[in-house]
């Protein structure tokens, strides 16, 4: 039977969390803005997927239910996230953000 | 310490290293390369939580889908695909305060209690089960979530919009 202790797991996920931020924060590539998002989101899912396997049945079964339609929602993100890249870059010719300033795409 | 300690504290390791240096390195390929890793080591820890659908959830879409899509995006908007990255990387003043704020952060974890907690794993039939009949109403709200956006990204990309 595996043991694991909660603090690790939750340092694991908040140095994740953490990692995410700094990206979102200091990258203008659209793509890497995007890679970022997704670690920041992979980390929130882990939580999910770890207090599932420390809950009883019927709430951990549904933090592992949460998780999948989590993975399905960031697959969605990344999807219209590139659409908005090759948006970008077929108006403007380059994907950095900061030339991105009006709304109109 | 046991087994799957070790296992796990190597694969923390390797997902924040590859986490780290797919922000950090100047090639948009590599960086599409190294999360793919970082995708694969947390696919492995799913798998020490006893949550293995997950796991191959977190393979099939994460490190096959969402990869591949995210080379597909670097292909179709550059000429050179292997073209270096203006500014990335960090300071040294900023990265000095990363590690002495991941250090007092490491300490205070340490100081906690820390109750070893068995995990527990579930069996993928009763996952089924929770997914389609109890919490069904959220992958009808996913896939039309999915819709919407497929319907959104299609809007986006199409031919002859000014």
């Amino acid at each position: 039977m595996t043991e694991l202790s909660v603090a690790s797991l939750l340092f694991l996920s908040g140095t994740l969390l953490a990692i995410g931020l700094f990206g979102i924060l200091t990258r203008r590539n659209f793509i890497l803005l995007l890679i970022a998002v997704e670690i920041a989101m992979n980390a929130a899912i882990l939580n999910f997927v770890y207090f599932a396997a420390f809950a009883g049945t019927s709430s951990g079964l549904s933090g592992q239910a949460i998780a999948v339609v989590l993975v399905g929602l960031a697959a969605t993100e990344i999807a219209v996230g590139l659409a908005i890249v090759l948006a970008l870059n077929r108006q403007r010719g380059s994907i950095n953000v900061g030339e991105a300033t009006t709304l109109k795409l | 310490m046991s087994v799957e300690e070790l296992a796990f504290l190597a694969l923390a390791a390797v997902a924040v290293g590859t986490a780290l240096l797919s922000l950090l390195v100047r090639e948009l390929v590599h960086t599409i390369l190294w999360v793919s890793v970082f995708f694969v080591s947390l696919s492995a820890i799913y798998f020490l939580l006893s949550a293995p659908f997950l796991g191959v959830l977190q393979l099939g879409v994460y490190a096959g889908a969402v990869t591949i899509l995210l080379l597909f995006g670097v292909m179709v908007t550059r000429k050179r695909i292997f073209s270096k990255e203006v500014a990335t990387g960090i300071g040294p003043f900023p990265f000095a305060l990363a590690v002495v704020a991941m250090v007092i952060l490491a300490l205070a974890a340490a100081s906690l209690p820390q109750p070893v907690t068995v995990v527990r794993g579930y069996d993928v039939t009763l996952l089924s089960a929770q997914l389609f009949q109890v919490d069904g109403a959220w992958l009808v709200l996913l896939g039309c979530v999915m819709l919407s956006a497929l319907a959104g990204a299609i809007y986006l990309v199409r031919e002859g919009r000014e």
